[in-house]
C-alpha cells in the first residue's frame, strides 16, 4: 500500500462510491417527440434534422441529404411552398418563427450548386413500376422507388418533365434552370423519362398494366375550367392553366393593353403577375372578399405590391365581344350572404350595379380538373381520383397521388403523396402487410423550457424592388447569404430532441449525468441519480421526461 | 472525450466532488459545492465547517471529495483555513487555493467571529456562503440568515427578523473580493470562483443553495426557484471589487414576490386561501428595497 500524506486517512483515488440510485422512485429517459414543424409538413421533411445539422454542424452538405431523405425538390419547394411548417414553429409563441422555408431553398440551391447526388439504398431489384406524369408526386414516388432499388419509367405527356411546376409556376417564382436542375439531379439515380406520350392516348393504360409491376398515376389536374359564361368561345379568353403554359413553353401571347384575371386562387394570382410582367394592367375579379381567397397570402401580397388591381365582391356576367375579339367584360356588384357549403360566405348580386370593365384579354383562373382522356378509374365526387389510404385506386396494382386525388393543392402536398405512394407500392409489391410507423407525439410550446433561448431577429429574405420585377420574368428573391441561414438555423428550438446544451450535465447535483464515450451523447448513470427530476424540469427541449421506475 | 458542447464553452465539469454523496434529490448545496470546486481546480484544499455539506459528503470509507478535505468545527472553518494558509507560507510551498465554507448558520451565527478575524488579518482565503437560509443540518432551524416570513421548526409562525447582509459587513471589512452568485447560473458562480482565487487575500463569495427539504419545494424546482429568487429582487446577484458595487445583474422582468413564495411550503402559511396576507406586502417592500438599493 502507497504511504499516504500526512492527514489524509485514505487514499481519494481508490473511493468506491456509495451507490445512492436506490434511492430512486422516478427515473429520468429521454424521449424524442415529433417537433410541429415536421408534424404540419405536407411532404414530411425532417425540418428539425436538416436545421440542426446546419446549426451545429455548418454542413450545408449533411444538411442537403437530411432534407432530401424525404424531398427530392428542396430548391423548388423553398421557392414555391406556402410553408405550413412555420404556422407550426414553437417559436411562434416565444418570438416569431424560424424561417425554414428560406433556409430550405438556400440548402436545395447548395446541392444544386455543388452538384450534391443522391444516395441509393438498395442497388437494383427486378421488378419494374411506371409513374405516369413527371409532376411533383410522379417524381417524389419515381424517386422514393428508384432509391429502392426499382426500375422506374416515367411517362410524361408534355414536352418537358415537371408538370405543373414547369408550365404552370411562372418562372419569376421558380426558374426553369432550377427545375431542370433539380429534375435531372432526380432522373440520375436511373429513372427513364420518357416525354410527349400520353398514357391513354398514345399507348393504352392496360399495356401498362401487363408490363409492369405497379403503376402510380400522378397525372395531377391539367385541364383549365372555365365557368358558363356567354363569350368564353373569343379569340382572347383563356383558361388560367392554358395561359401559364402558353407562356412557360416560352411562346409569346399578345395579352394588349387591359388583362382582367377571374378567380382567386393561386392561379389567378400567377396569371395576373405574369400578364403584368407582359406589360398590361391587371385587374383580378372575385365574387368574395380577400379574407375568402384560396391564394397564398404571400402570394397575394406579392400581387398587390406589384400593383395588379383586385376588384373584390364583382362578380362577371357576361364577356362583351367585338368581332370574335374581347373588348370588355359585363360584371355585376356582390354581397355577402351566409356561408354556403364551403365554408365561405356566399356572394349573391346586388340588382342594377351592372358595370362594364375594358379587356382586351380575359383569363378565367376559375379551377381545373383532372384530365381523365384514356384512364378509366373510379372517381370522387365525380371529379377526383378515388384511392383508398395506402392511395390504390379501384384497380388493382394501379396506385394514384397528387392533385389528381387531393383537389388543387401544394407541391409539398404532392410530395408527401407520391413517398406515401412508394411505401405502398414497395409493400404491394412485396405482399407485405401494410406498416407503417407510428410517429411519437408531436411536442407544443407549453412543454419547452424557453428560459435558455435568446430573442433574436428573424432572417427576412429581401424581394427585388417593384420596378425591377416588372420587366422580366427573372426570380424576384435573389441568392440569399449562407452564413445568415446557418445564424438563422441556430434559432431552432430542436423541440423533442437533444441539442447538447448541457444543463442536465451541469446541473444534476449528483454527477448522475455523464457523456457517453461511445455515442458522445449525454447519458444517465442509473447507479447514481437519485430521481430529483431536475434535469427533466431544466431540460430546454422535453427531450428528458420522468417517468416511473420499473 | 467528445468534444465539448458550444454551450459549455469555460465551464467546468472534472467532478471533483463526485457522486456517492448522500444529499437530498435536488440538493442546491450539493450542487453548489461541484461548481465552486469544478472551478477552483485540483490544487485546493477544501476547509469545511460542520453541517449538511460536510455530513452528507465524507463519511468513510466513500467520501465525496477528491480533493484534500479537512472538517472543522461547526465555528472555525475560517480560522483553520487561515492555519492552513500560513503553514504554507511558513513551509515555504504553493500556491495553493484554500477554501474555506460552511452554510449560513456556520457563516452568520457560529462562525462569524472567525470569519470576521480572518478578513481582518487578510490570509489568502477564499470564503464560500452556502445560503439556504436556516440550519438545515439539523433540522431546519432558525438562522440569522433566515428571511422574513418564513416558517422554521423554531419560528412556526414565520420569522419576524430579516435576513442579515452578509456580503455588505464583509464589504465593509475592506476586503478585495465580494461577490454574490446563485445555483441556476454554473457560468456566473464559476466565473467568479475563478476570478476570486485569482485575486490576492481575503475574499467572500456568497451562493444562494436551495434546500429542497427546508424550503418545501420539490426537488425538481432547485433552480427555478432560485431564478424567481433573483428576478422577484429578493435575491441580489452582484460583485464588490475593492468597496464598490460593480456587474450587478439586471432584472429582465421584474416578478412580484408571490411568484417566488408560492412555490415553497415555507412561506404556506402567509397565503390564506390563496389570498396574500400583509406579510407578503412586507417581503414585496424588502424587494423593493434591494431593488432601489442595487438598481437591479
Amino acid at each position: 500500500m502507497n504511504k499516504l500524506p500526512l492527514g489524509l486517512a485514505l487514499d481519494l483515488r481508490n473511493v468506491v462510491p456509495y451507490k445512492t440510485g436506490s434511492w430512486r422512485t422516478l427515473l429520468p429517459v429521454n424521449i424524442m417527440q415529433t417537433p410541429p414543424c415536421s408534424n404540419a409538413c405536407p411532404a414530411g421533411n425532417d425540418i428539425r434534422g436538416f436545421l440542426r445539422t446546419l446549426a451545429e454542424k455548418k454542413d450545408y452538405e449533411a444538411a442537403w441529404h437530411v432534407l432530401t431523405r424525404t424531398n427530392p425538390l428542396p430548391a423548388t419547394c423553398g421557392r414555391v411552398c406556402p410553408h405550413p411548417c412555420e404556422e407550426g414553429c414553437n417559436r411562434r409563441d416565444f418570438d416569431t418563427a424560424v424561417a425554414i422555408n428560406t433556409a430550405e431553398r438556400a440548402v436545395g440551391d447548395y446541392g444544386l450548386e455543388e452538384n450534391l447526388e443522391h444516395k441509393k439504398l438498395i442497388a437494383s431489384r427486378k421488378e419494374r413500376v411506371a409513374v405516369i406524369g413527371s409532376g411533383p408526386a410522379g417524381l417524389s414516388c419515381a424517386f422514393h422507388l428508384a432509391k429502392r432499388g426499382f426500375h422506374v419509367k416515367i411517362y410524361e405527356a408534355y414536352g418537358e418533365p415537371g408538370g405543373m411546376m414547369r408550365y404552370g409556376i411562372p418562372s419569376y417564382r421558380l426558374p426553369n434552370y432550377i427545375l431542370r436542375q433539380e429534375l435531372d439531379n432526380v432522373l440520375k439515380l436511373g429513372i427513364e423519362l420518357e416525354c410527349n406520350v400520353k398514357v391513354g392516348v398514345n399507348i393504352p393504360m392496360d399495356q401498362l398494366v401487363q408490363t409492369y409491376d405497379a403503376v402510380f398515376v400522378g397525372i395531377g389536374a391539367q385541364k383549365g375550367l372555365s365557368i358558363d359564361i356567354t363569350g368564353d368561345d373569343a379569340k382572347n379568353v383563356f383558361t388560367g392553366v392554358d395561359f401559364l403554359r402558353e407562356v412557360n413553353s416560352g411562346k409569346y401571347v399578345d395579352v394588349g393593353k387591359d388583362v382582367v384575371v377571374i378567380g382567386g386562387g393561386n392561379t389567378a394570382m400567377d396569371c395576373a403577375r405574369v400578364a403584368k410582367r407582359l406589360g398590361a394592367n391587371v385587374s383580378v375579379v372575385y365574387r368574395r372578399t380577400r379574407i375568402e381567397m384560396p391564394a397564398i397570402t404571400a402570394e397575394i401580397d406579392e400581387a398587390m405590391e406589384e400593383r395588379v388591381m383586385f376588384r373584390y365582391h364583382t362578380n362577371p356576367v357576361k364577356i362583351i365581344t367585338d368581332d370574335d375579339k374581347v373588348v370588355g367584360i359585363l360584371s355585376v356588384q356582390m354581397e355577402l350572404k351566409e356561408p354556403d357549403a364551403s365554408g365561405r360566405a356566399r356572394p349573391v348580386p346586388i340588382p342594377g350595379s351592372e358595370s362594364v370593365i375594358p379587356a382586351d384579354t380575359v383569363i378565367l383562373a376559375t379551377g381545373q380538373a383532372v384530365d381523365y382522356d384514356g384512364i378509366e378509374v373510379q372517381k370522387r365526387d365525380g371529379k377526383w381520383v378515388a384511392a383508398n389510404e395506402n392511395l390504390m385506386t379501384s384497380i388493382d396494382g394501379i396506385f394514384a397521388g397528387g392533385d389528381a386525388v387531393l383537389g388543387l393543392e401544394t407541391v409539398s402536398a404532392a410530395v408527401g403523396q407520391g413517398t406515401r405512394a412508394a411505401s405502398a407500392i414497395e409493400d404491394y409489391i412485396e405482399g407485405n402487410v401494410e406498416s407503417r410507423l407510428a410517429r411519437p407525439p408531436v411536442i407544443y410550446s407549453r412543454d419547452l423550457n424557453t428560459y435558455y433561448y435568446q430573442k433574436k431577429k428573424r432572417f427576412e429574405k429581401e424581394a427585388l424592388p417593384i420596378h425591377m420585377r416588372l420587366k422580366h420574368f427573372k426570380e424576384i428573391y435573389p441568392p440569399f447569404d449562407l452564413e445568415a441561414i446557418i445564424d438563422e438555423a441556430e434559432r431552432c428550438f430542436s423541440c423533442g430532441l437533444c441539442f447538447n446544451c448541457g444543463n442536465c450535465f451541469m446541473y444534476c447535483p449528483d454527477n448522475a449525468v455523464k457523456i457517453s464515450p461511445k455515442t458522445g451523447l449525454y447519458e444517465f448513470d442509473l447507479d447514481f441519480c437519485k430521481g430529483c427530476g431536475l434535469c427533466a424540469k431544466e431540460c430546454p427541449c422535453h427531450y428528458i421526461q420522468m417517468s416511473l421506475e420499473r | 472525450m467528445m468534444e465539448q458542447s458550444k454551450y459549455l464553452e469555460g465551464v467546468e465539469k472534472k467532478d471533483l466532488f463526485a457522486h456517492g454523496h448522500r444529499a437530498c434529490g435536488g440538493c442546491g448545496q450539493a450542487l453548489a459545492a461541484r461548481l465552486v470546486h469544478d472551478a477552483a481546480g485540483e490544487n485546493t484544499i477544501a476547509c469545511v465547517a460542520t453541517g449538511c455539506l460536510e455530513v452528507f459528503s465524507s463519511p468513510y470509507p466513500d467520501p465525496a471529495w477528491r480533493i484534500p478535505f479537512l472538517h472543522s468545527l461547526f465555528e472555525n472553518p475560517a480560522a483553520v483555513a487561515s492555519g492552513v494558509e500560513a503553514a504554507y507560507k511558513a513551509l515555504g510551498k504553493g500556491p495553493v487555493n484554500i477554501i474555506a465554507q460552511g452554510g449560513d448558520g456556520s457563516t452568520a451565527d457560529i462562525g462569524f467571529q472567525c470569519i470576521s478575524g480572518m478578513f481582518e488579518r487578510g490570509h489568502n482565503v477564499l470564503y464560500v456562503c452556502y445560503d439556504n437560509e436556516a440550519y438545515m443540518n439539523t433540522g431546519v432551524q432558525r438562522s440569522s440568515f433566515t428571511p422574513y416570513g418564513a416558517r422554521t421548526t423554531t419560528t412556526p409562525t414565520g420569522n419576524k427578523t430579516r435576513k442579515k447582509n452578509l456580503p455588505m459587513i464583509a464589504a465593509d471589512h475592506g476586503i478585495p473580493y465580494v461577490a454574490t452568485a446563485t445555483v441556476d447560473d454554473f457560468r456566473d458562480v464559476q466565473k467568479k470562483v475563478k476570478k476570486a482565487l485569482a485575486i490576492e487575500g481575503p475574499k467572500y463569495i456568497h451562493i444562494l443553495a436551495p434546500c429542497p427539504l427546508g424550503w418545501g419545494h420539490p426537488g425538481e424546482l432547485t433552480v427555478e426557484v432560485c431564478r424567481l429568487a433573483k428576478d422577484t429582487g429578493l435575491f441580489p446577484v452582484f460583485e464588490i471589487v475593492n468597496g464598490k458595487v460593480t456587474n450587478v445583474r439586471r432584472i429582465p422582468v421584474k416578478l412580484p414576490v408571490e411568484e417566488y413564495l408560492k412555490v415553497q411550503g415555507r412561506f404556506k402559511h402567509l397565503f390564506k386561501k390563496g389570498v396574500p396576507t400583509e406579510e407578503v406586502a412586507v417581503i414585496q417592500e424588502i424587494a423593493n428595497q434591494n431593488i432601489e438599493r442595487f438598481n437591479l
